[in-house]
């Protein structure tokens, strides 16, 4: 018996590969395509999808009931808590980008292929708005239904800058996530669920950020989610605690953007340096 | 022309967060690879010979030489060189659960393979390394074997002119190691790839390279084809006897003879060179009263060129 290859060899030679924006657009969806597989037959992360989100929802729903807050307090929490879920899903489809072939010891395939730091992060940043999109319909009707809370009540261009915001903070933890990931190796896998509480804590999820400690509240002057927050619960008649939040969180999240992509490179750099790279695939 | 053309490369790893270790990887090592030749890489373990496949894959970045893969430099030019190359090694592991059609599309999409073009190269390495009736298996259900087969196929998948392989055939059942081999010689009889290949295996090694470097501590000792090695090395050559009486002090002490031992029924003496040393031996036994059933005359195998390189 004899596999094919030894009686000659069929495929075609001298293919050129696809050039500009055809190739981005394939190395980005590679690892869209693949994060979506890999998601699409995982049940933890159906639990990602569904069961915690709908739980942070209800138990927190309830809370405001128990403790008899007005309509506009409970859409204050409700809506901290819709933020937690959406960038806690989001941000963890990007950290994947690292985590999966850390998990798997396939990272060096990855870099032993043509391509940038974008592809990889821009195409499971795509997966993680997919999947923070359902969280934020499911919450969105979950929340209406049980506390008759409207996302939807201020607008759909408020509402959908506030998702925009959550994609971005989300996007942005993430790439620092597979940085952690790159510089320490294992020890920093826990970062990629614990850091996404401490941006939320800091953003004020459940409380406006004045309320926070002064070196606290002055970190979180510096995450783009607490401007995106405000400026949505401004819609339900909470005042601003920030001057033009809109413009503030954008211009963050592109300067956070651009930083931690930069650094993203470095370490990958770094590892291929010092040798991490081929540790983290063996 | 030159697929690789690496000098004075030289590679430190640094390890210990208070006690600083230093590991000297590779410690100035040049090596040519001519385009359309299959090279070898032997050694101890830890003697460099995966580091120097990395670097030379732009895995790894060297401290110090100078490295041109491909007529173009691995440091500045690393993405272009990239596009060219791929690796598969013995070890190689892929997303669990992915299927094989998964996984070949993946990468094939990293190398810019799209549409019509992407599905028509998945389906070739599915039918050429048969895992056509596995395409539905998860990536963790498949055998060692399958999955070295879809390592091989996955560094394929971009149709490189050089091609790294890690000790490709490690863990592998012999039949199926054979196999590997005649795909891995295939390769270059066909598509003129140039392969650079690591192996534990010196049956491997010759049967495929037309160049061998032996490597150890980081140095590379001895290169050239196996014979050369075995000449350089100067191990001598295998003069086997079926005698009666054994003798073997006799023949231990004679001039010209390096070792004397008994293999089974014969009496393999290891001499400096066969030609001189049999007549006088011959005659040496004859005056001893010794009778000869037969006699044979050996090479000294690759296995003995590198257990005496790696001592």
């Amino acid at each position: 018996m004899s596999w094919r290859a030894d009686r000659g060899w069929r495929f075609e030679r001298g293919w050129r590969p696809e050039s500009g924006w055809r190739r981005e657009i394939a190395a980005v969806w590679a690892f869209t395509l693949r994060n979506f597989q890999m998601a699409s037959r995982n049940v933890f992360l159906l639990f990602e999808l569904f069961f915690w989100p709908v739980m942070g929802v209800a138990t927190i729903g309830l809370m405001t009931r128990f403790l008899r807050l007005g309509r506009e307090e409970t859409s204050f929490v409700l809506i901290g808590q819709m933020a937690f879920s959406i960038v806690g899903t989001c941000q963890l489809d990007v950290a994947y980008a690292v985590l999966y072939d850390f998990w798997s010891k396939s990272l060096k395939h990855h870099f032993l292929a043509p391509i940038g730091i974008r592809h990889l992060t821009v195409g499971c940043w795509l997966v993680g708005i997919l999947r923070g999109t359902l969280v934020c319909v499911l919450t969105a009707v979950l929340s209406w239904w049980a506390f008759r809370f409207n996302v939807l009540e201020a607008g759909v261009l408020p509402a959908a800058t506030l998702l925009l915001g959550c994609f971005l903070t989300a996007w942005i933890v993430g790439v620092c996530v597979c940085v952690l990931i790159m510089v320490f190796g294992a020890p920093a896998e826990t970062a990629a669920w614990a850091s996404i509480n401490l941006v939320l804590a800091l953003s004020g999820i459940y409380y406006p950020v004045s309320t926070l400690p002064a070196p606290a509240a002055a970190l979180a002057d510096g995450i783009p989610l607490t401007y995106f927050l405000d400026a949505y619960r401004a819609h339900f008649g909470f005042a601003p605690e920030h001057g033009a939040p809109i413009v503030t969180g954008l211009a963050l999240s592109i300067v956070y953007i651009g930083l931690s992509h930069w650094a993203l490179a470095v370490s990958v750099q770094r590892a291929r340096r010092s040798g991490l790279l081929l540790k983290m695939s063996e | 022309m030159l697929a690789i053309d690496a000098r004075d490369v030289e590679k430190t790893f640094r390890g210990g967060a208070i006690r600083r270790r230093l590991t000297h990887a590779l410690r100035g090592v040049s090596l040519a690879v001519e385009r359309g030749a299959i090279v070898g890489l032997l050694g101890p373990n830890g003697a460099g010979k995966t580091t120097l496949l990395s670097i030379c894959a732009t895995l790894l970045t060297a401290d110090r030489g100078s490295l041109t893969v491909l007529g173009l430099d691995a440091r500045t030019d690393a993405r272009a060189v990239r596009q060219r190359l791929n690796m598969a090694s013995g070890n190689a592991s892929f997303l669990w659960n992915l299927r094989p059609p998964e996984i070949l599309a993946f990468y094939g999409r990293l190398y810019g393979l799209t549409g019509a073009r992407l599905r028509r190269r998945v389906e070739e390495l599915l039918e050429t390394f048969e895992l056509i009736e596995h395409r539905r298996a998860p990536y963790n259900e498949l055998s060692t074997g399958l999955k070295q087969r879809l390592a091989l196929a996955k560094s394929l998948v971009n149709d490189p002119e050089l091609l790294f392989l890690d000790e490709p055939t490690l863990g592998l059942d012999p039949d199926v190691a054979a196999r590997l081999r005649r795909h891995i010689a295939s390769l270059r009889s066909s598509r003129g790839t140039t392969i650079v290949l690591t192996t534990h295996y010196m049956r491997e090694a010759e049967e495929l390279c037309d160049e061998i470097a032996f490597i150890k501590a980081g140095r590379i000792l001895a290169r050239g084809s196996a014979a050369d090695l075995k000449r350089q090395i100067g191990i001598g050559e295998v003069v086997a006897l079926r005698i009666d009486p054994g003798l073997t002090d006799v023949l231990s002490a004679a001039p010209g003879v390096l070792r004397c031992l008994v293999v089974n029924e014969w009496t393999e003496c290891t001499v400096d060179v066969a030609s001189e040393r049999l007549p006088e031996l011959l005659r040496l036994l004859y005056d001893k009263g010794a009778i000869v059933h037969a006699v044979a005359l050996r090479e000294p195998d690759l296995e003995q060129v590198f257990v005496e390189l790696a001592r």
